[in-house]
């Protein structure tokens, strides 16, 4: 059995993060039922011409293992349908600009009136509050204003996009308060909003940069620098566009990366005998490995340094990733079929438990898949009241 | 640890961390944000993020990691080299809900704190492992540091984009900021600690739940979060950074620093081009085709960075936001300590670092309405909660009478 089986989510979100929240819950055995509607498609149901795809995604991984229902949120009844599924749910997720939940009805108060034992989550650009609190963004403008993107760049150039892993990030965040605000919700009986501003998240992110710059120091761009660790940093292997990475993490693992580079010159020398020399003199060690490394294969380089008790790894391409043997024993890569019946890799949900199960059980739900069980089951609407319905575009 | 947690969502929940890793550290920290009381054990020397820099100003040895990860935590020494530490140790497995610990398998087999033995002689536990690679699979002896995990996930490869990839096409790709792969690691093993904490409808009261353990992988949480490139693999394309940039937008330096700005809608070029005040190149109708943006995306760039570089970032913001344009200025940390916008959600909260003094110090990436999340103080002193171990003891010992 799942851990969170017979936990049920209304999930009204859209984009990237919101949907990464219930996706995560949904693998962890909550029932998600995922609101949709023909009047405004979910990304994955259109072309996303940014990322080059022309048509709708045969696989998405966010909507996998999702019930679909149709609603238009649009008509007064759509919402009244939307206020009885909820009643019947345990949590209501939604990423909507804020305001929107409650110009439609929606909204925390009006939902917890109904429910007093709901949890609510609600995530956004910059969360329910403040004086930025409609504003609207995407994962590079998160990293732009939490900081986290003036902190990454090159020594010498300018700050760095984040991209999807930043949304993702703030998913995950959302799942996690989503559970904390469940426990006590089953502890006390007392329901609650989750707020989660994705600028506070990639700011939780480097919080440490923040606390340094609070107490009157100067944080900086590090680029692949350590602030400790030397030898530290993306190396060139003998092979095109193919890096190996290394971290230096002890003295001892010091004396063993000389050993696997047959340098005893290096191991003895002066200028590298502690780690503060070491990172004194990192350009001349990098110099040194980069010499080293343009005559390796980087993935056995990094069998090898590992072996003798270095931390290393190859840059992973995607390609690497989707055939790396230790993540599909993890169950962490999978392969699916998506809706026109081909194989592909999947990713599951990253935690594993001694006990219970986890995963995905299906793929990507036609829209209005699962309405039979939502309206028919949960809902107890007739065929004939349902019909009618979808006649008045509601259910639609 | 002074201030009440009464009313916060995990109130009342005993977590015993013992880390000396980022993730570890950070899973212990956001369940103690959300009202837990978070017990790290160190060993006599303390832990080894106490020594890690960045350091606080004024020649001191304050870490500002440490700092973060530690703030709202208690500490108790425990040197579990000696029979007394591991008995002292025991006892606080003992009164504790969950317990976190990134100690390497080898070590775990040594101190006899392997999944079965600890299940054995606490079979109420939540076990929350942490490791780069996980405990299970053909790498879960493999070491890793941040840099090793970031690409070991993929994400790595694919950094940067846009004008860093442009200015420095042949330099190594480039890490996050920082312990972005390691912090994902310890999401996801608060979140994992949580779902087992509800397992077969756990936490309702009277429910007594058996405990279990949770396997956590950084290389799996930081893939995770990068699901979006294994979905575009399975659709017939293989990221890289350089084809990943954004066509056109992304970082623009400006007179005084930079923003970032990204068009997806069609209504948000349109209000672009107002931004800029209608130049000619832009009316160009055919630009009024996505496609065709995209596709001369570069020499749209090359206008709009010259447009950009005699602009102040703030007067470009301000008068993106009323056009509806995404745009928003790379803040430096010490902007977002001082942000108004973070002033008025409480995301700071001056705490008392030792060895430094108070310090405005970031609370949590969420905020619920039950109460105002607040740190319960700042980092701990090395062993200053020792007395938890005799309350420990105390309590189970009271237990055991009460059983009889």
């Amino acid at each position: 059995m799942k851990p969170l089986a017979g936990l049920r989510i209304a999930d009204f979100t859209v984009h990237a993060a919101g949907p990464f929240c219930t996706h995560m819950l949904t693998q962890l055995g909550a029932e998600c039922i995922k609101i949709e509607s023909a009047l405004r498609p979910d990304i994955f149901r259109k072309p996303h011409a940014v990322y080059g795809r022309m048509g709708p995604a045969s696989f998405d991984q966010v909507a996998s293992n999702k019930l679909s229902i149709r609603l238009n949120l649009k008509d007064r009844r759509g919402v009244e349908l939307a206020k009885r599924l909820v009643a019947v749910c345990d949590v209501a997720c939604e990423s909507f600009r804020p305001g929107v939940m409650d110009r439609l009805g929606l909204g925390w108060k009006d939902l917890s009136a109904i429910k007093p034992d709901l949890v609510m989550t609600s995530v956004s650009s910059s969360g329910q509050t403040g004086p930025d609190a409609h504003f609207a963004g995407y994962a590079p403008l998160f990293g732009a204003w939490g900081a986290l993107g003036w902190l990454t760049g090159y020594v010498d150039g300018p700050p760095v996009e984040m991209r999807h892993v930043m949304d993702h990030s703030v998913g995950m965040n959302a799942a996690m308060a989503t559970l904390a605000a469940v426990l006590h919700l089953r502890r006390t009986g007392e329901g609650g909003h989750v707020d989660v501003g994705a600028r506070e998240v990639a700011a939780s992110l480097n919080g440490e940069a923040m606390l340094l710059a609070a107490a009157g120091g100067e944080p900086r761009r590090l680029g692949n620098e350590h602030p400790r660790m030397a030898p530290h940093g993306v190396y060139h292997s003998r092979d095109k566009d193919r890096w190996l990475t290394i971290a230096v993490h002890s003295d001892a693992a010091w004396q063993a990366f000389a050993a696997v580079l047959a340098r005893p010159d290096l191991a003895a020398d002066p200028r590298f005998r502690t780690e503060a020399d070491r990172h004194a003199h990192r350009d001349v060690l990098d110099v040194e490995i980069e010499r080293w490394a343009a005559t390796r294969d980087a993935d056995a380089a990094a069998a090898e340094l590992q072996a003798a008790g270095v931390a290393a790894h190859v840059s992973a391409t995607i390609h690497d990733v989707v055939h790396d043997r230790h993540l599909r024993e993890r169950g962490m890569v999978i392969d699916v079929d998506d809706l026109e019946g081909n194989r592909r890799a999947a990713l599951s949900v990253p935690v594993r438990f001694s006990r219970s199960q986890t995963g995905l059980d299906r793929g990507t739900p036609r829209l209005g898949e699962d309405e039979d069980h939502v309206f028919g089951e949960l809902l107890g609407l007739g065929r004939a009241e349902r019909d009618a319905l979808v006649d008045a575009r509601v259910i639609y | 640890m002074a201030r009440s947690t009464v009313g916060l969502p995990l109130a009342g929940l005993n977590v015993v961390e013992l880390s000396t890793g980022v993730g570890a550290a950070y899973a212990g920290r956001l369940l103690a944000t959300l009202g837990a009381e978070t017990l790290l054990v160190e060993p006599p020397l303390g832990s080894p993020l106490r020594r890690e820099p960045p350091f606080l100003p004024g020649g001191g040895d304050v870490g500002a990691l440490f700092a973060y990860l530690a703030a709202g935590k208690g500490s108790v020494v425990c040197d579990l080299a000696s029979t007394a530490g591991r008995a002292d140790f025991e006892a606080l497995l003992e009164t504790a809900d969950v317990f976190v610990c990134d100690l390497s398998l080898d070590e775990r087999d040594r101190l006899g704190l392997t999944d079965d033995g600890l299940r054995a002689r606490h079979p109420r536990l939540v076990s929350v492992s942490v490791l780069p690679f996980g405990a299970t699979g053909s790498k879960s002896h493999w070491d890793g540091e941040e840099i090793n995990l970031i690409h070991a996930a993929g994400e790595g490869y694919l950094l940067p984009n846009g004008l860093s990839a442009e200015l420095f096409p042949d330099r190594p790709p480039l890490k996050i900021h920082g312990h972005f792969a390691e912090m994902q690691g310890g999401i996801v093993a608060a979140l994992g600690a949580l779902a087992a904490l509800l397992a077969d409808g756990g936490g309702a009261a009277g429910r007594r739940v058996e405990g279990q353990g949770v396997d956590v992988s950084i290389q799996d949480a930081m893939l995770a979060v990068g699901a979006f490139a294994v979905q575009r693999y399975g659709d017939g394309s293989l990221e890289h950074r350089v084809t990943r940039s954004f066509k056109y937008g992304g970082v623009l330096e400006c007179a005084d620093g930079h923003v970032e700005l990204l068009t997806l809608e069609d209504r948000q070029w349109h209000g672009l081009v107002d931004l800029m005040e209608r130049p000619a190149w832009a009316l160009d109708p055919s630009l009024s085709d996505p496609l065709e943006r995209s596709r001369r995306g570069a020499e749209i760039n090359a206008e709009i960075r010259a447009w950009a570089r005699s602009h102040t970032t703030a007067d470009l913001v301000a008068r993106a936001q009323r056009l509806g344009v995404p745009m928003a200025k790379y803040a430096s940390p010490a902007e977002v300590v001082a942000g108004e916008h973070e002033r008025a959600r409480g995301l700071f909260q001056t705490v008392e670092i030792p060895g430094f003094g108070p310090c405005p110090t970031l609370v949590a990436p969420f905020h619920v309405s039950q109460a105002p999340l607040r740190l319960r103080s700042g980092p701990p002193r090395l062993g200053e909660n020792q007395d938890r171990i005799a309350a420990s003891i105390g309590a189970t010992q009271k237990q055991a009478v009460e059983a009889r």
